[in-house]
């Protein structure tokens, strides 16, 4: 097949637009500094399993020691000959370590690397078209040198340019993963995804690991209400009901309308063998107009168990 | 300069006939039994993370449609070749929120694995790309 000299041309000429097209808003910022984290540990991938190494390489770096075999197990699948990414998520959780997407810049890549995590990233190496999806882990970053550097495939040190850094990393939306400890908090965390991060957590079975953070949350929004939720229903199901009720009430403080918070203060008081105050709380709760329906109906069952709970000890 | 994608299938066995089925009712099982899981607190207080669906939707009304979602999500796993004991732990750490992001879009969720055909021309265009720096394929993964 010999191409005419028409094809190339366009080819080439759209080739040249494409390189064109840049990220600003990605970019590294002005002050932006060289960032590296040399303890990031080195797993060489085998055919198609660059997802299962690059997440052995971030837990293992997070204290969270994975195997490649285990990992195969929990992210690989065969007949699309790779991972998908939130199957890495929810491996994440299964190693009980946090994850979270970090914000979709150079910037917050970089400031996850200066509080010493590697950053595991989505990229397209190919294009749309002709698409190769990669995973692999940034370990640092020269933005004088306009240099990424990246523990990739079989490669211990990729070196990538910035800009066809970005043009991959931008073809997954940017996608950055974190592993985070149990307490640690983002360097930049978004509050609305880190709480869902923790929320997740719960939902899968693992809010053990999440109690820590709930707690760092807390320190770190003090008007928030979901953590206080979350610390008030750790303490009640860890038989704590003082400590839960001092959480809720706290909440309540803060959002008297919150009728999930009076729900469950209702169940620390009785927990106490304090039934007319949690009767009383549930009243005050059901007498709110705009209640959602399941709410609502939370809370009569809640009303009826309590009586009932009084009444047979009675 | 052409490799297939057949000829570097991974070489994972395949499935003997009616494992799937077996499979998708272990899944079934686990699913249902999976709807009320991580709720360890007592009847009645509202867990962290019903908080959003409860102050949100119809609660209970949705369990059967979660239910659904999740179950087809599991198939789709083993579609694409997981063993069966394996989809279940898979499916466990995945919140509603995620499995019905993944539900009927599975197939096409980008899968991070460098899987790649490259034919011909495909190749000729690649180059220039690589070249002026669209694409990163080419050095050794």
């Amino acid at each position: 097949m010999t191409p005419g000299r028409g094809p190339p041309l366009i080819l080439a000429v759209l080739a040249t637009l494409q390189a064109c097209a840049s990220y600003p808003q990605a970019e590294f910022g002005s002050g932006a500094v060289a960032q590296s984290v040399p303890d990031t540990p080195f797993h060489a991938q085998t055919r198609y399993q660059c997802g299962p190494a690059a997440l052995l390489t971030v837990l293992e770096h997070s204290g969270a020691p994975s195997t490649m075999a285990a990992l195969v197990e929990q992210i690989y699948l065969p007949d699309r000959q790779g991972s998908l990414q939130l199957e890495l998520v929810a491996a994440t959780r299964q190693a009980a370590r946090i994850p979270y997407l970090i914000d979709p810049t150079l910037d917050a890549l970089a400031a996850e690397l200066a509080a010493g995590r590697p950053v595991l990233v989505l990229q397209n190496l190919g294009v749309g078209w002709a698409p190769r999806w990669h995973y692999a882990v940034v370990f640092a970053v020269d933005p004088d040198a306009g240099l990424i550097r990246l523990r990739s495939g079989t490669d211990p040190v990729r070196e990538t340019g910035e800009g066809v850094f970005l043009r991959t990393w931008a073809r997954s939306g940017f996608w950055g993963l974190v592993v985070l400890r149990p307490g640690e908090l983002p360097e930049q965390p978004d509050p609305g995804r880190f709480l869902d991060a923790l929320v997740a957590m719960e939902a899968t079975g693992h809010g053990d690991v999440a109690l820590p953070s709930w707690r760092v949350a807390h320190e770190q929004w003090p008007t928030r209400t979901l953590p206080l939720f979350a610390l008030g229903n750790a303490a009640l199901a860890g038989g704590d009901p003082a400590s839960a009720e001092a959480s809720f009430r706290k909440l309540l403080a803060l959002d008297p309308q919150h009728a999930a918070a009076r729900n469950n203060l209702a169940h620390a008081l009785a927990d106490q063998g304090r039934s007319a105050a949690a009767i009383a709380e549930l009243e005050n709760a059901l007498s709110q107009a705009e209640l959602p329906p399941a709410l609502r109906a939370e809370l009569q069952d809640s009303l009826s168990e309590i009586r009932n709970r009084g009444a047979g000890t009675r | 300069m052409q490799y297939s994608r057949q000829a570097n299938r991974h070489p994972c066995g395949r499935r003997p006939a009616g494992a799937l089925q077996q499979g998708v009712f272990q899944i079934a099982v686990f699913a249902l039994l999976s709807l009320g899981f991580a709720q360890v607190s007592e009847a009645g207080v509202v867990a962290t993370h019903d908080l959003s669906r409860l102050e949100t939707r119809q609660g209970q009304a949705m369990d059967l449609e979660r239910f659904m979602a999740r179950s087809d999500v599991a198939a789709g796993l083993e579609r694409f070749g997981v063993s069966p004991d394996d989809v279940m732990a898979r499916v466990a750490n995945l919140t509603d929120g995620e499995i019905a992001a993944l539900h009927d879009r599975i197939g096409q969720n980008a899968a991070g694995g460098d899987a790649i055909a490259v034919i011909g021309v495909v190749f000729l265009v690649l180059l220039i790309l690589e070249l002026v720096g669209v694409t990163d394929i080419f050095k050794a993964i």
